[in-house]
Formats: structure tokens, C-alpha cells, sequence
């Protein structure tokens, strides 16, 4: 039986598209392609006529590549990345924060962590303020971005990037705060300052961002498991 | 008035149709339009897919990656419910073009 994935990523080598989505519909038209091969094998049809029959499905791949991209134009990528990945990721960063800011106000006082050494400044400004009633809720809004990102039919990789959104921006300030803060604060020891920061990451990316992946892997795997079931159903 | 893109709205019409009964990946879609109109009406991938993935764009139907019993991922077009409000404008389309084709074979039995 010939590889049809590698058939058809040679034979649409030139389709122009998003690499996500032109992983998609190659993955798509190969597996359709395995299908009709397998009922034409099942009805006891020789290997190679099955291949010659399945293959007749496409008469001219140039011409279905350039259908193909007609269909899938930019607007359309430009669309299916805002519902994917977008919109669900920014509907999470928006419920988080807010929750976060309600917390802050109305929720009991954050876990806090000092330094134990350098300047006054630093020993009294806690490094590391841990609020657990956002952390508790991080993983049901991770599962809502995950939810939102699965129907607007983005991968698992997607899916998952969309529910630990809200810690995206996290991570960006400190690729940017971490050198500029080393370089800038000379009044304070690298080490001294590395610390805070290392410290403010745990709380402010690694384990928000561990709470937001815990709700996104599970709505996966609920949805998943759904999908399989409705699949069973369907027969 | 029947419009001049009849053609490819009767397949339209076809996988609409299909995707009402139930959501359905891109193989079983021409499987069953094949099974339902005995033959008569068949779907190629080449003719399939770029017309599938039209109607992603126009909104009528989306399509999300799931995974079958037998392990295998597919993925799965249903109608959105702006594919449901296509549906009737085209049964009207198909009827209309019926009901024309119907007087002028009389006019040619005459």
C-alpha cells in the first residue's frame, strides 16, 4: 500500500497556504484517499488497480492545488486563526484577569515570599505573591479556552496554546524585564535581582500557566473521548 | 429565477442535505450523497474538498479534527446554523429548476 501522506505532500508540494493548514488538508485528502483504497481493497480488488482506482479520484493535482487555494484564500486563514486560536485565547486572558483583579479586591490576602537578603526595598517587596483562589480557578478557564479553540476545529497544539494564553504576555515581559532589569539595576546584585525575577516567573507564569494546561489537557481529553463516542455512535 | 451557478448549488445542495441528518467527515460525505442517489450523483476528493472547504469559508459548514473508534483522525464537517438557513433558499432553487424543466418537456412532447 503506497504512503498516501507522502504521496500527497509530493504531489501538492507547491500549495501555498499557512503551514498549519496546509498540514491540515494534506492530512485530510491523504486519509481520504487511505479510506477509498480500503473499500476498494475490501471488495478484493488487486494492490495495484486499487492504487490506479484511488488515485483516479484526482485527474489533475495542479488543478486541485490551485481549487485548493482559491478556497483557502488569506481572508479565510486570517478568519480560522482568529477563531482558533485568537479570540479563544484572548476570551481566557480577559476571564482570568478579571477574576484576578475581583480576587485581589474582595479575595482573602495573597501567599506572599520575601527575600531574606539585600536592601531594605527588596526585603520588604514580596518576590512572590501567590493568590490560590486564582490558581484553583485557572484550570476551568483553561478549560474554556481549550473548549473554545477545539470547536473552532484548531489542533491539540492550538488548543492547548490557547488555554495558557493569559500567561503568554507573562512570559514576554520577562524575556524583555530579566535582561534590561539586569542591566539597568546596577544598585542591586545580580543574583539579588535574578532571584526576584526567577521567583516572580514561578508565580506569575509556571504555575498559572501549570493550572491553565491542567484544565485545557482534560477538556481535551473530554472532548476527545466525546468525539470518539459520537464516532461509535455514528458507526 | 433560476441562477447560473445552478450547477454547483445542486452540489452544495447535496452536502448541505448530507450534513443536516448528521456531522460527517469528507469521505463519508461522498460515500453516502453515492448511496443515497444510487450512483447518480458522485463526488471525486477532487471535486469534494475545494467545494467543502468553500463553504468553510462562507460560514455554512465547519469542520473539526476528531477521532474515530478504529483510532483513525478525521475531520468532521457539520452545518453551522447559517448552513441551515442556506438550505431552504436552495431546496427552493432546486425546485424551481424541476418545475422548469418539467413545462419545457412538455413543450417538446407537444
Amino acid at each position: 500500500m503506497p504512503d498516501w501522506q507522502k504521496l500527497v505532500r509530493r504531489r501538492l508540494a507547491s500549495l501555498a497556504l499557512e503551514p498549519e493548514l496546509r498540514d491540515e488538508v494534506l492530512a485530510e485528502l491523504a486519509s481520504h484517499l487511505e479510506e477509498t483504497y480500503d473499500a476498494i481493497r475490501a471488495e478484493g480488488v488487486p494492490e495495484d488497480d486499487a492504487v490506479r482506482r484511488t488515485l483516479s479520484q484526482v485527474p489533475d493535482w495542479n488543478d486541485l492545488q490551485r481549487r485548493i487555494r482559491s478556497a483557502r484564500a488569506k481572508e479565510v486563514t486570517m478568519n480560522i486563526r482568529v477563531t482558533r486560536f485568537w479570540l479563544p485565547g484572548l476570551i481566557t486572558f480577559v476571564v482570568s484577569m478579571s477574576f484576578l483583579a475581583l480576587i485581589e479586591k474582595f479575595g482573602p490576602r495573597p501567599w506572599a515570599l520575601y527575600l531574606g537578603d539585600g536592601p531594605a526595598v527588596i526585603r520588604t517587596t514580596p518576590s512572590l505573591m501567590v493568590y490560590i483562589p486564582w490558581l484553583l480557578l485557572l484550570p476551568l478557564i483553561g478549560a474554556i479556552g481549550a473548549y473554545l479553540s477545539n470547536r473552532a476545529g484548531a489542533p491539540i497544539r492550538t488548543v492547548l496554546v490557547s488555554s495558557i494564553f493569559p500567561v503568554l504576555p507573562f512570559i514576554a515581559s520577562f524575556v524583555i524585564v530579566l535582561p534590561v532589569g539586569l542591566i539597568i539595576d546596577r544598585h542591586v546584585g545580580v543574583n539579588v535581582v535574578a532571584a526576584a525575577l526567577l521567583r516572580a516567573l514561578l508565580g506569575w507564569v509556571l504555575l498559572p500557566g501549570a493550572a491553565l494546561l491542567v484544565g485545557g489537557l482534560f477538556a481535551v481529553l473530554l472532548l476527545s473521548r466525546r468525539s470518539v463516542s459520537r464516532s461509535a455512535t455514528a458507526g | 429565477m433560476i441562477r447560473p451557478g445552478i450547477k454547483r448549488g445542486t452540489a452544495e445542495l447535496a452536502i448541505l442535505s448530507i450534513l443536516e441528518e448528521e456531522p460527517l467527515h469528507g469521505y463519508e460525505i461522498a460515500r453516502r450523497i453515492e448511496e443515497q442517489t444510487k450512483g447518480k450523483l458522485r463526488f471525486t476528493l477532487a471535486s469534494l474538498y475545494p467545494l467543502l472547504y468553500r463553504m468553510e469559508q462562507r460560514g455554512w459548514v465547519r469542520g473539526a479534527w476528531e477521532n474515530s473508534a478504529s483510532g483513525r483522525r478525521r475531520r468532521c464537517y457539520r452545518l453551522t446554523p447559517q448552513g441551515r438557513k442556506k438550505l431552504a433558499p436552495l431546496r427552493l432553487e432546486w425546485a424551481e429548476l424541476f418545475r422548469a424543466l418539467r413545462r419545457l418537456a412538455k413543450v417538446a412532447d407537444a
